[in-house]
């Protein structure tokens, strides 16, 4: 991953997104496949909204219970035989998964896709003690192949064209006859089928990540839709799933409603094509299914934030929906944010994992619209939280100090209606000679970012509080 | 204080922090018959559905499809009893495999339970019932009792319950594998199975 | 017969600095609709910058000022969503933490509303007798639509408009990117959602873009003249108030006659003449008010 790749470049990457043409297309495709698929999957439902009151309470009730759920996923975890590792950082994390693979002298592994191995750079640190982890997902196996980051939660290569993808594929599948045609997208799959199921084979570890934790049962839920989660963790003899410690519910009651919002939430669909419910090692006898079962609770700063304002955040089940109705997302992409997790999501989240001040763009850059909120499967207050971050910047003196100044300067003057009067009074004359009979202004010694795309329209040149006394 | 110590304290609640859980979700069951739910809702999910007159008929069911397909007339089966208990007879030129499934084979799988809501077949998976023949093999022809089908998953895992521990994989499977990964349109079998089949039989098949 | 309710109207500091007719159409709305309206003096902005920045102080001591010049009401109105909402919604969050205020927050919240929405939701007005020849896409701003849960009332009221062809949005419902500050701090993202936002406009051939909040309209407008694309943009009370020139003082102070292309001081909103004169309508609104202002000074 480049050293482009930082939040705090959010406006330069936004401008490289912005006046990049290919991915105008693509951002198009999110709202007329994703978003439009969860409007129809929604009145198709039914009562939606009642099953999103359900995944909130759901998800509510297991966060005011999360040490109790964790606690009890472990023992029942390892009364089926699996292990519970506990990683409160990603070096943490990191450390725990290389261990397991080095103990199960793992060279080869294959990886399903996981959110939070991205979040913890576990493949540079894999490959960089000599073990290649290779993506299966056909999303993130491409923009493996591209050394780029995934550009979104449930398709990481939606910035791509087809083209692309070929010429991706043409490069690194040298084995293969170069005359071969790519063109249509099924010949694309089909290659990525046939080169992939050779590494499903001879894998031995596979690295999932887990959409759901069941307590009660001691299950890890995966959902996927291309199969590619299930010959990861079923084949080889090393399973190791990594997830962040809020996934957790109470029980497979409870996976059942979220499932319900899950799937049609990201994709539109009623549920997707493979929900795997994995519970520990084989059993005796069998000879599909991991032999070593190991699930990596992964912290990471989370519990940080419980008993803050953005607690709610970690409701989140990950569905992508936020970021396929937000106007900034759908104007800049996911790269822009350089962030594991970028739209309303990331804006949301981002200052909490990664800090105030490096994260600070993410919850800025939002109108407030609140169509993220209005889509969440479960109700998170999504500007509410990304207010409480710039509430967290201004107090500890991280708001940019021109900003804090002006602001500073209005409300003194709000705060005190005569002087304020004034201040209008002479700011609407100002403003109107400014504009000089055109009826409109074209620059001003402040404001800049505001004349830089707009003009201002002029004002009448008298404040409505002086008419309105003149009037009486 | 170990990682587990840390985490735990961390996350415990402040004090009063008490969000109840909800009653559980009542899904209300449409009217009409759930067979024919079941098979619209695994249709749209791009799997063919057949209903057959009885279990005898599946063998010739299963050489159909394949010939319909220009597929070889080689069926791969799991070690299942009742895959064995099948007429197999009938179909003399259908070669059986016991080997597991490539990229390009057609297998069979016994569904244990099938979820009308959805169109989902329901795996558990067993050492006679392996997990990864759901995504082995090209084409995956499934069957399906019709005593079987309930509504939801919740019915479901219920009957599953109490039948027992839960198995080690369970499995639900609803159409064959896609992906819309490249420019957000649908391609079909992207690692599981490009085609799936279900051949559903009515009443119920003796589970072993 | 019950009492003519006692208004307390928000002007907003956007329509006091730029549009005071927003404010004087927003009485006579008020009025028809047989509402005494009184306009505090003590009201200067509503603290939403202040809010939405983070400023959790200054926007408290804001908060409690807007309490106490409007806690007497029986309704507080406002001509914008977006202030509106701060009071309805955000008031009793902002003042949660001060006993002296908290439930006095709520209760103001509980009788504030947008002007739009009072009108049709609590006075019943279902009609206006209003002209204007165009055709008019309907801008729901977010805090309108997302927080206060308006969208039939304007258009209901826009119906009853003489001439007014309404043409809706393809997309109403997504953002045009003022977003206040924001359209400050990111003015490229801002500017790629106006242009989206325009787009759609030009897709209905409405020649009039209005809504309720003044914020979205200046970006918009200031858009659109800064591309030079000549589509009117009105605030939905200057075009449901038809303001006649005896409403306000005379031209001798120096105030807006009416909106019409017209200029004869009549009052009615006229159909629109050509584009480019629209646009100069449009942006500056009063012909021969510049020597009135000097004449102030």
């Amino acid at each position: 991953m480049s050293a482009t790749f930082d939040p705090r470049r959010f406006v330069e990457a936004s401008h490289e997104a912005l006046n990049d043409p290919q991915l105008r297309p693509a951002l198009g495709r999110l709202k007329t496949h994703f978003a439009r698929g969860r409007t129809l999957a929604a009145a198709r439902f039914g009562d939606f909204e009642a099953l999103r009151e359900q995944g909130r309470a759901i998800r509510d009730h297991a966060l005011s219970r999360l040490d109790e759920l964790l606690a009890l996923f472990e023992r029942t975890t390892q009364a089926r035989g699996g292990h519970v590792h506990w990683a409160r950082d990603a070096a943490e994390a990191r450390a725990i998964v290389l261990a397991i693979l080095r103990e199960q002298g793992a060279r080869s592994v294959t990886k399903g896709k996981s959110m939070v191995s991205e979040e913890i750079a576990l493949n540079p640190f894999l490959e960089a003690n000599g073990i290649r982890p290779v993506e299966t997902d056909l999303g993130e196996y491409i923009v493996q192949l591209r050394d780029e980051p995934p550009s979104h939660i449930i398709a990481p290569a939606f910035h791509l064209a087809k083209e692309q993808v070929a010429e991706t594929f043409r490069r690194s599948h040298t084995a293969l006859d170069p005359a071969r045609p790519l063109v249509e997208r099924a010949a694309l799959v089909a290659e990525a089928r046939g080169v992939l199921r050779a590494r499903f084979e001879t894998a031995d570890a596979g690295i999932t990540g887990a959409n759901f934790l069941a307590a009660a049962e001691g299950a890890c839920v995966l959902v996927t839709n291309e199969g590619n989660g299930d010959l990861t963790r079923l084949l080889p003899r090393t399973h190791i799933v990594l997830t962040g410690i809020e996934k957790v519910v109470a029980d497979l009651g409870d996976v059942a409603v979220l499932l319900r919002l899950l799937t049609r939430s990201a994709t539109g669909q009623d549920i997707s094509s493979y929900v795997s419910i994995m519970s520990g090692p084989r059993a005796a006898g069998e000879n599909d299914g991991p032999q070593h079962f190991h699930v990596v609770l992964v912290d990471n700063g989370r519990s940080q934030l419980i008993g803050t304002e953005a607690e709610d955040v970690l409701r989140c089940i990950r569905c992508g929906a936020c970021l396929n109705h937000c106007p900034i997302y759908g104007a800049v992409g996911g790269h822009a944010y350089g962030a594991t997790y970028s739209g309303p999501i990331g804006a949301a989240l981002n200052p909490g994992l990664l800090g105030v001040g490096m994260a600070h763009h993410h919850p800025n850059a939002s109108t407030f619209c609140g169509r993220c909120a209005e889509v969440c499967p479960v109700k998170i207050p999504l500007p509410k939280i990304m207010r409480y971050w710039r509430a967290r910047e201004y107090a500890s003196g991280l708001a940019p100090k021109s900003a804090v100044f002006g602001l500073s300067l209005w409300a003194f003057a709000a705060k005190r209606p005569w002087a304020y009067r004034i201040g209008a009074r002479i700011a609407a004359r100002l403003l109107r000679w400014r504009a000089g009979g055109r009826g409109h202004i074209g620059a001003l010694p402040l404001m800049r970012g505001w004349f830089a795309v707009r003009d201002l329209p002029a004002p009448e040149g008298r404040t409505f509080h002086d008419l309105w006394q003149r009037r009486r | 204080m170990s990682a587990r110590d840390n985490i735990l304290s961390a996350v415990r609640s402040p004090l009063g922090r008490n969000a109840p859980r909800p009653a559980p979700w009542q899904t209300i069951r449409p009217p009409g018959d759930l067979v024919a739910r079941f098979v619209a809702h695994a249709g749209a999910a791009a799997a063919q559905v057949k209903i057959l007159e009885g279990a005898d008929d599946i063998p010739l069911a299963a050489a159909e499809i394949l010939r319909l397909r220009n597929l070889p007339a080689i069926l791969h089966l799991p070690p299942d009893p009742i895959l064995e208990r099948l007429t197999w007879s009938s179909t003399p030129g259908l070669t059986l495999a016991r080997a597991a499934p490539g990229p390009e084979d057609a297998a069979m799988s016994v569904a244990r339970f099938g979820i009308a809501e959805t169109g989902t077949l329901f795996y558990p998976a067993s050492s006679v019932r392996p997990a990864s023949w759901h995504f082995r093999p090209g084409l995956e022809v499934a069957i399906l009792a019709a005593d079987s089908i309930d509504f939801t998953l919740e019915q479901v895992l219920a009957r599953l319950q109490g039948e027992g521990a839960l198995p080690s994989t369970v499995n639900l499977v609803t159409g064959p594998s896609r992906t819309g990964d490249i420019e957000q349109t649908l391609e079909l079998g992207a690692h599981g199975p490009k085609e799936l089949a279900i051949l559903i039989v009515p009443g119920g098949l003796q589970w072993a | 017969m019950t009492a003519r309710p006692r208004v307390g109207l928000f002007v907003t500091c956007l329509v006091d600095l730029m549009r005071p007719r927003i404010g004087f159409a927003a009485v006579k709305l008020l009025e028809d609709a047989d509402c005494d309206v009184v306009v505090p003096s003590r009201q200067t902005c509503c603290g939403q910058p202040a809010w939405n920045a983070g400023a959790d102080a200054d926007a408290a001591a804001i908060a409690r000022q807007v309490v106490d010049a409007f806690e007497t009401f029986d309704y507080v109105v406002a001509p914008s969503g977006s202030c509106a909402g701060m009071l309805r919604l955000h008031y009793p969050e902002v003042l949660a933490g001060d006993p002296a205020y908290a439930e006095r927050a709520r209760t103001l919240a509980a009788k504030t509303h947008e002007l739009i929405s009072f009108l049709v939701r609590v006075r019943h007005m279902d009609s206006v007798a209003a002209s204007c020849r165009a055709r008019v896409c309907y801008h729901d701003s977010c805090s309108s639509l997302r927080e206060l849960r308006v969208k039939d009332e304007p258009r209901r009221l826009l119906a009853s408009v003489d001439g007014l062809a309404l043409r809706e949005l393809a997309d109403a419902e997504v953002c045009c990117g003022f977003g206040g500050l924001f359209a400050v701090k990111y003015p490229e993202i801002s500017e790629r959602m106006a242009d989206d936002k325009i787009a759609d406009m030009q897709s209905t051939g409405a020649d009039l873009v209005t809504g309720a909040d003044l914020g979205c309209l200046l970006h918009l407008a200031g858009r659109m003249e800064r591309r030079g694309i000549a589509i009117r943009v009105r605030h939905v009370a200057e075009i449901l108030a038809a303001l006649d020139s005896d409403f306000l003082p005379q031209q001798g102070g120096g105030v807006p006659t009416g909106l019409q292309a017209g200029g004869e001081g009549g009052g009615r909103v006229a159909s629109v003449t050509s584009p480019s004169d629209a646009l100069t309508r449009a942006a500056s609104p009063m012909l021969g008010e510049e020597n009135a202002v000097q004449a102030e000074t």
